[in-house]
């Protein structure tokens, strides 16, 4: 029998009925009274000098109430990384430059979106086109054109990392081998684009409804760009139609709807096309990577170096942190003695590029779980006991870097050894490859520069006993409103039919940082947990008084019965409780209040989660085509608060990061992306999904909420690995660029051929 | 020059005079405020817009409104009767086959138009079924678990 | 964005074909409009005037059966011939090809008669057509015009209609004895367009005999659909075993003009080709045995 009464169930999502009535109001489908539609002006050009700019004509269209450019703005550059100025370079409303086809320039209120549009081709934009650059390899040289003022060479971001000495155990190594891989891009593709509608009322206060994965960031955002007072942002959050890491900077249609809106003190809607979506948002950060791997002939690993060099696009956005945590992951999940990571962003005039799930992990682990792979293939060990070898432990020390208290990799290991045993012998071109990982629960570095707690939470209880839940962390569809529903619902002793949660909202819910980085179940986890323990100290106080058991009694909460926990038959109704209370406090409801900010946990994570994935693939040696036939996971994520949910991020991410190795990519030519629209972008879709089966580990993080850390993005990183060393135990082959398409596999058949002749 | 269209909706019927480029999806949405149906893409690509048009799933963002004159269209709204949900919305929400929900009214239609024309589909045409819909979220195979549950009879038996 | 324009919308054929007589270049024919919404969306495509002949239902019907070949009206939806119990004798090879078409929503609104029309080079039923020696008849005002549809395409996206026609009906003839018909495409999404498709039909002299005729039709590797002439000379007269399959591979791969774009290299699309004709061959061979 489980010890808990809600956490661990299979349950309904609190926001499920209405998503399957279709009664559910995105942001997409909100209409205002006087609401306007608003469209946006983008560069055609890579790079340029915006000369002068007309919008004379565009005004004169009947219907069109008002056009903003850059000038209308009080022209101040923001950036995510907030903690670094120099970092926030990014306008949004272009005023002297563009730098990537896609920039904005102008924006159009209109009274439909016809009309908007049309308004667009009237106005005149003059340019002068500069010299632009495409490829961080070119432009880190001195002879590129420089994208941003003062910034040598457009490098835009470093990082080092570094313990031991690299230069000195590879010299004490049996085999070292070095590779080169690049990493491509990827588009979010989340169902709803990014869309906002921005109210400027006279009483010169703002309320935002936007797509979002954190409203407080927007909030704080659009007020550093607009010189407004924080408090007179209210940004609401509604259902929000998927994010994967692109909702969380201010964007074009949220920024230009506030611009077009404070003009006019009406509020103004801005939708993004599919095709600004695709060319206009921030994308997965494409990467070369070189690496240097060093092991003794056992298959000890003694070296890692890395060298990374990101395409960054035309702005930093989250960038810096992809930089980061790829190189820190690079080194996961083993123990490597020495290591050394050497990180360069590089600007270029191409779409600025960001975080997108897994943030820089997938690249790390697609990278360093095939070299692995060919590590050990070179030296004749098994690629479960190579990671088996060299797998993190419990309680193991990064150097200087991180703390991992619980680590379930060997569990992971061995469960999928199982797996691959069961599975036999396979038919020719036919192989499972494997690999393995390890990713955070929310970030430590405060590059936002917050001066809230990361996370808070609030809690109500009212006469009846409804539980109201209020929090700043976003359900982008991830289930955040259930699993933290049911986190409250635990900690108090009730039913998650008795938390109501409201989320997202500014202007009622505390604070949190957000819904990327996969924090919130641990870190708001952590903070409804206290908040939701704070609100029961409180009626546990008043009822160990009503109920005067001898002092050495502890009492509880379960499934609405306060209890003695030694006589859990003792005991007395929690909703008569609640009304006694607040008859006891003079009528004043219940508050429980909690926060979390992680400190002195190192400096990257509170808690990291750990796993291995077996791909099964079959490959058509005539073509390169290959299928994927089964993903297989071990995930341990520590206790399953939402095992419902798990399953769906597992799912959903063997789309996302299957598609990363198998077929999605963003072509480019001359900066232009060539297949901004769903037909010509390629991405799985039911009848090319693979089964899917997860192997549950049971593991516990001290750090978590009942034990729990994160399972959100740690799920997309092994499946491009996985795939690629699928593919090489099929055929022999290895693709070290992703995406690896049947074309690719099909010369690397070819060339392998012709090298046997 | 505006042109009459008469449309029977979940049921109901409507008379609206509308602009002959109108899409159908446009007077579902903002002619008659039902805005379960969804838009996600410009290329007939993504099935958000999914309805049931005289008994045939179709993207209703690839239909001028009038080609639908005189038919009947089923859409997310028409599967409740009131507050009893059609097993297949209950099998979705047991199922976790759906986590954004923004594809999901779309998905529920191709799924209803798919057993209601074969109520025993087999898994394979299932995944047909809803491959016209993207979803980004959920991986599908937990929209086929949901589905497959409604073939089992899981959930009764309902029209 | 859409544009306005004038709607008009026929019942009849004969309406239909004095409006477009009055109109030509002025309008544009919408069908299904499962391709021409897509266009004028984006603003590609933008005419005064829209014919709308869904409502034709003169033209949407399924004739005949194997023994005296299929009249298939223009209007009849993928999805229609599919699901055509028509189809499972002798023209299998058409449903098949169909279930293969776009999606279910998009078969179940979208026309033959405006997917060939649309003229898409990647498109799946000209080939499967072609293969097996259809014909098709267009109508205007002044009258009717027959052709095969392998006349049919003209170029990218362009056919033979004139501005005053409608393509009103596909002729599938019925199939010789020992004929067997095969399709099949190459994408790396199951639902996507062909990155190479492939239709071969063979018909053999008796039920294990040599190959009396083929034909072999490559969709996707030119401007229109393209009989791949010699590969069908490396099969006629012959004992089709996989080796000389291979050689009608390799010659087909080699008289094919197929493009390089961001799906696929012309190198990589030739090797498609040599592959696919291969195995739709075979399948095709099994077919005409069994036929």
């Amino acid at each position: 029998m489980s010890k808990y009464s809600v956490i661990g169930q299979r349950v309904r999502r609190v926001d499920g009925l209405e998503k399957v009535t279709g009664s559910a109001k995105y942001t997409f489908d909100m209409v205002l009274p006087n609401m306007l539609y608003g469209k946006i002006l983008r560069s055609p050009y890579p790079h340029a000098k915006i000369l002068n700019i007309d919008t004379s004509k565009a005004e004169k269209l009947v219907g069109v109430k008002a056009v903003v450019t850059g000038k209308d703005t009080p022209g101040r550059k923001q950036g995510i990384w907030r903690r670094f100025p120099e970092l926030c370079d990014e306008e949004i409303l272009c005023r002297e430059k563009v730098r990537y086809i896609g920039d904005p320039v102008a924006a159009v209120a209109a009274i439909d979106e016809d009309t908007a549009e049309e308004a667009l081709d009237l106005i005149e934009v003059e340019y002068e086109l500069l010299p632009a650059v495409f490829d961080p390899l070119e432009a880190i040289k001195e002879e590129a054109p420089q994208i941003h003022d003062g910034v040598e060479l457009n490098i835009n971001v470093t990082r080092h990392i570094e313990w031991g000495d690299v230069d000195e155990a590879f010299r004490k190594c049996d085999y070292v081998r070095e590779d080169k891989f690049r990493c491509s891009s990827q588009a979010h593709v989340c169902m709803e684009t990014h869309d906002a509608v921005a109210s400027f009322d006279y009483g010169g206060k703002l309320t935002v409804w936007t797509s979002t994965q954190s409203s407080y960031y927007i909030q704080r955002l659009l007020a550093d760009i607009l010189d407004l007072r924080e408090g007179d942002i209210r940004v609401i959050k509604p259902p929000t139609g998927g994010a994967f890491g692109s909702k969380f900077e201010l964007d074009s249609a949220q920024f230009c709807a506030t611009v077009l809106s404070m003009k006019l003190c009406r509020p103004v809607k801005i939708v993004l096309n599919r095709e600004e979506e695709f060319t206009a948002t921030k994308r997965r950060t494409p990467m070369y990577y070189y690496v240097k791997l060093g092991a003794k002939k056992d298959g000890t690993l003694l070296a890692k170096e890395v060298r990374v060099i990101t395409e960054g696009g035309a702005y930093t956005s989250m960038g810096a942190t992809a930089l980061y945590l790829t190189g820190f992951f690079s080194s996961f999940p083993y123990k490597y003695p020495n290591y050394r990571y050497d990180g360069y962003r590089v600007y270029t005039n191409t779409a600025p590029t960001s975080a997108m799930r897994g943030f820089g992990v997938p690249q790390a682990v697609f990278v360093g779980e095939s070299q692995l792979d060919m590590l050990a293939h070179e030296l004749g060990i098994d690629p479960i006991e190579i990671r088996r070898k060299n797998g993190m432990t419990p309680n193991h020390e990064v150097p200087g870097q991180a703390y991992i208290q619980s680590c379930g990799l060997h569990q992971c290991l061995d469960a999928i050894e199982e797996h691959i045993k069961k599975r036999g012998k396979l038919p020719p071109n036919h192989a499972i490859g494997i690999a393995a990982y390890g990713f955070m629960s929310g970030g430590i570095f405060n590059w936002f520069n917050t001066p809230y707690a990361f996370s808070a939470a609030l809690v109500r209880i009212s006469i009846d006993g409804k539980v109201d839940l209020f929090t700043g962390a976003c359900d982008i569809g991830q289930g955040s409103d259930t699993t933290l529903s049911m986190i409250c619902a635990e900690e108090l002793g009730v039913r998650l039919d008795d938390i109501r949660i409201y989320s997202g909202d500014t202007g009622i819910c505390p604070a949190d940082l957000g819904a990327w980085g996969s924090r919130e179940t641990l870190m708001n986890g952590n903070a409804v947990k206290m908040a939701a323990a704070d609100a029961k100290r409180q009626i546990l106080e008043f009822a160990a008084a009503k109920m005067g058991a001898n002092i050495v009694y502890d009492l509880d909460i379960k499934d609405r019965w306060i209890h003695l926990v030694d006589r859990p038959e003792r005991g007395l109704s929690y909703y008569d409780i609640v009304k006694e209370v607040i008859r006891g406090r003079d009528g004043e409801v219940i508050i429980g209040r909690g926060h979390y900010t992680p400190h002195r946990k190192g400096m990257i994570s509170p808690a990291y989660s750990f796993g291995v994935q077996a791909a099964e693939v079959e490959v058509d040696p005539e073509t390169g085509r290959y299928r994927l036939l089964n993903v297989t996971t071990a995930h341990e994520s520590g206790t399953v608060i939402n095992p419902v949910g798990i399953e769906g991020q597992l799912e959903g991410a063997i789309m996302m990061a299957g598609g990363y190795g198998f077929c999605e990519d963003q072509p480019m030519d001359e900066g232009k992306i060539l297949n901004p629209s769903l037909a010509d972008y390629k991405l799985i879709r039911s009848l090319d999904m693979p089964e899917s089966e997860i192997l549950g580990i049971d593991t516990y993080e001290p750090e978590g909420p009942f034990g729990a850390k994160e399972a959100g993005e740690g799920l997309t990183n092994p499946t491009a690995a996985a795939i690629g060393n699928a593919v090489y135990k099929a055929v022999g082959v290895r693709i070290n660029d992703l995406p690896i398409t049947p074309e690719k596999v099909f010369r690397a058949l070819r060339e392998k051929e012709q090298q046997g002749k | 020059m505006k042109k009459e269209l008469r449309l029977v909706v979940n049921g109901q019927p409507y008379e609206l005079y509308i602009d002959p480029k109108t899409l159908l999806v446009e007077v579902l949405r903002d002619h008659l405020g039902m805005t379960g149906t969804k838009r996600g893409c410009n290329s007939s690509s993504c099935g958000a817009c999914t309805v049931i048009l005289n008994g045939m799933a179709v993207k209703s963002c690839s239909i001028l409104a009038l080609q639908a004159h005189g038919g009947e269209v089923l859409t997310v709204e028409g599967l409740a009767s009131g507050p009893e949900l059609h097993p297949l919305q209950e099998a979705f929400l047991d199922h976790g086959a759906f986590q954004c929900g923004f594809c999901t009214p779309g998905m529920l239609m191709s799924a209803k138009a798919l057993l209601d024309e074969n109520p025993k589909p087999a898994r394979q045409q299932i995944k047909e079924g809803i491959d016209g819909n993207i979803c980004r979220c959920t991986g599908y195979n937990s929209i086929i678990r949901a589905v497959t549950a409604v073939v089992n009879g899981e959930y009764g038996v309902k029209k | 964005m859409i544009r306005d324009f004038v709607y008009l919308s026929p019942k009849m054929l004969k309406e239909a074909l004095t409006l477009l007589s009055e109109h030509q270049d002025e309008c544009k024919v919408i069908a299904g409009g499962q391709s021409l919404l897509v266009l004028m969306r984006q603003g590609l495509v933008s005419p005064e005037y829209l014919i709308d002949i869904k409502g034709v239902s003169e033209l949407a019907y399924i004739k005949g059966d194997a023994k005296r070949g299929l009249r298939i009206g223009a209007l009849t939806t993928h999805r229609t011939i599919e699901k055509s119990p028509a189809m499972k004798k002798g023209f299998s090879v058409l449903a098949e090809m169909e279930r293969r078409v776009a999606s279910i929503q998009t078969r179940n609104w979208g026309t033959i008669g405006g997917n060939i029309c649309h003229g898409e080079p990647a498109g799946d039923p000209a080939p499967v057509l072609i293969a097996l020696n259809a014909t098709l008849s267009t109508a205007s005002l002044e009258g009717k015009r027959d052709m095969a549809v392998q006349d049919f395409s003209v170029d990218y996206f362009e056919t033979a209609l004139k501005p005053d026609e409608l393509l009103t009906e596909i002729q599938v003839p019925a199939v010789p004895p020992h004929t067997g018909t095969a399709y099949a495409k190459f994408n790396v999404i199951e639902s996507d367009i062909a990155t190479v498709g492939v239709a071969v039909s063979i018909t053999l002299e008796s039920g294990d005999g040599l190959c009396k005729d083929a034909r072999i039709v490559l969709g996707a590797c030119a401007p229109i659909p393209m009989r791949a002439k010699q590969a069908e000379e490396a099969l006629r007269g012959k004992e089709i075993t996989d080796k000389v399959l291979r050689k009608a591979g390799q010659v087909a791969s080699e008289e094919a003009e197929p493009i390089a774009d961001m799906v696929a290299s012309e190198e990589y699309r030739r090797e498609l080709v040599k592959v696919l004709v291969a195995r739709v061959g075979k399948e095709a061979l099994a077919r005409a045995r069994q036929a």
